[in-house]
């Protein structure tokens, strides 16, 4: 039984149920609500999970042990930090800008959160497979730039203010060479869905395997900068800027935050998996095994997850101005030539001009 | 157009570092090897000779402390937390009858087992919790500081110094 079906089995299910208790006529708003109520559950517990693995990580990478004390390998220890933290005072600045310091970690949070509508976990698997998917995400995620500039804005202190700025400077920046390396795929695939870009290397390689490989590196470069993880953690610089845009945030405001940059890391690493690891589609060599194709998703972005984690934990963290000379004078330019030369080889393969 | 190929080479030896960085990370984070402790569970043995706890060293063969109450060890003391007492014995010898070390204000100096002559004070290194839930309990007397003395931590008897006599001549020619 393949994903898709299942998802069909349990929404013909559902609809017969509320055609029985007579609501019939509500069924696309009922839809919707499931599906966001269903996304967010997935996605809480693989923040959970996300953020067990990152300890793990950083601590086996150190010789350490991490997490092992609350439930089974400390598997709970995410949950018993999220009832802290959901139960923490909310302490807030008196001279706070209060709009802005409110709905800032509220649009952290969502920005990132929409960007997973359009991702296919299978084959029929996605919440709206929108025929603009891909320009769809780079759009939404752009958001958190105005989530973390008012509240480094709104919070009324100097550290976050600066925060707040270099995070500006940092994702308008990484903003292009994050673009620039999906439009050759776009060039080849001529289209922007999301599925569609995967039905399209089921039938050729995978965009990793090609000469599209500079592409991917630039976009995880851009992605991590972009989920304002180290080595790219300027805006929250602990080390000077105290926490930077998030400073004077606490309890359920902070998680929000904290979900919102795991979730930017999800979002990113699923487009990179779909869009150059071939999404749903098996390993080319493990192809016999017909496992269902959220097993092979879900295996691919939890490796380009650990990918983006080792970085965190391998490389120092880069100055501002070495950040800013790294966007603009090594990723924009390759990115560039990367589209030229996408555009050069159409060209000559299908014999135009 | 050389510097193009500094700046392609540039970008390709950086590329290389980072994958190298990478690499290390990978390696020990595969090794799965770890250098934690965890301490209630697995303590640490710390060395024989380490300052942890004072203790009254008792003679389990003639049944009675070492020490003869010569108040050598509350003389040396800085802070002036030990007090004890002795007794003459039948036999005319002294034997200590209280003794009681503060450690509320011990600093663990070790003046008092350095001025020891009798073997009685000492350092010991396998009993290092010493926090306690009652500031009273901090006081401890003779019995609280009972300590007996393995076998494997016997003085080794030293060898009687020789007597050198032929070596002044020796030195002489």
């Amino acid at each position: 039984m393949t994903g898709e079906k299942i998802i069909q089995t349990i929404a013909a299910f559902i609809h017969q149920i509320l055609g029985a208790a007579g609501l019939s006529g509500i069924i696309f708003i009922i839809d919707p609500v499931l599906c966001a109520v269903a996304m967010f559950g997935f996605i809480s517990l693989f923040v959970m999970f996300l953020v067990w693995m990152e300890r793990k990580v950083s601590a086996h990478m150190q010789s350490r042990i991490g997490p092992n004390r609350v439930g089974i390998f400390g598997l709970l220890q995410t949950v018993a930090d999220a009832v802290k933290l959901t139960i923490k005072e909310d302490v807030k600045p008196i001279h706070r800008d209060v709009i802005p310091y409110t709905i800032a970690p509220i649009l952290a949070f969502v920005a990132t959160f929409a960007g997973m509508v359009v991702i296919p976990f299978d084959k029929g698997i996605v919440v709206q497979d929108l025929n603009i998917g891909l320009l769809y995400i780079i759009a939404i995620t752009s958001f958190t730039v105005i989530a973390i500039l008012s509240a480094g804005w709104s919070s009324n202190n100097k550290f976050a203010l600066l925060g707040g700025f270099r995070s500006a400077a940092q994702i308008v920046s990484y903003e292009v060479p994050l673009v620039l390396s999906l439009v050759p795929i776009i060039m080849t695939t001529g289209t922007l869905r999301l599925g569609g870009i995967v039905d399209y290397q089921a039938g050729h390689r995978w965009f990793i395997f090609s000469q599209q490989a500079i592409a991917f590196f630039i976009f995880i470069t851009a992605a991590t900068a972009e989920a304002n993880r180290a080595p790219f953690d300027i805006p929250e610089a602990e080390s000077e800027l105290i926490g930077g845009f998030h400073t004077e945030y606490s309890g359920v405001k902070f998680a929000m935050f904290f979900l919102g940059e795991y979730i930017a890391v999800i979002v990113s690493s699923a487009v990179a998996v779909t869009v150059f690891l071939g999404g749903w589609l098996p390993l080319p060599f493990l192809g016999f095994l017909h496992l269902p194709g959220f097993v092979w998703f879900m295996a691919k972005l939890v490796f380009v997850i650990y990918l983006i984690m080792a970085f965190r934990w391998t490389f120092p963290r880069l100055r501002v101005d070495q950040l800013m000379d790294f966007g603009w004078k090594v990723l924009i330019p390759i990115a560039i030539l990367n589209v030229l030369a996408t555009g050069f080889v159409i060209l000559l393969l299908e014999g135009g001009v | 157009m050389g510097a193009i190929f500094q700046y392609f080479k540039n970008i390709l030896v950086g590329f290389w570092n980072l994958i190298l960085g990478l690499s290390v990370t990978t390696k020990y984070f595969l090794s799965m090897k770890t250098n934690t402790q965890q301490y209630p569970e697995e303590k640490l043995p710390l060395p024989a000779r380490s300052r942890s706890m004072i203790k009254l060293i008792y003679d389990g063969d003639k049944d009675q402390f070492n020490c003869v109450a010569c108040m050598m060890c509350a003389k040396a003391c800085p802070n002036s937390c030990i007090k004890l007492e002795g007794v003459r014995d039948a036999g005319g010898k002294r034997r200590m009858t209280t003794f009681k070390l503060d450690f509320s204000t011990c600093i663990f100096c070790g003046y008092c087992v350095e001025a020891c002559g009798f073997d009685a004070l000492t350092f010991v290194s396998e009993e290092y919790e010493n926090s306690v839930y009652k500031r009273g309990s901090l006081l401890q007397d003779e019995q609280a500081m009972k300590w007996v003395r393995p076998a494997h931590l016997a003085p080794k008897p030293e060898e009687p110094a020789k007597v050198e006599t032929s070596a002044p001549a020796a030195a002489g020619a």
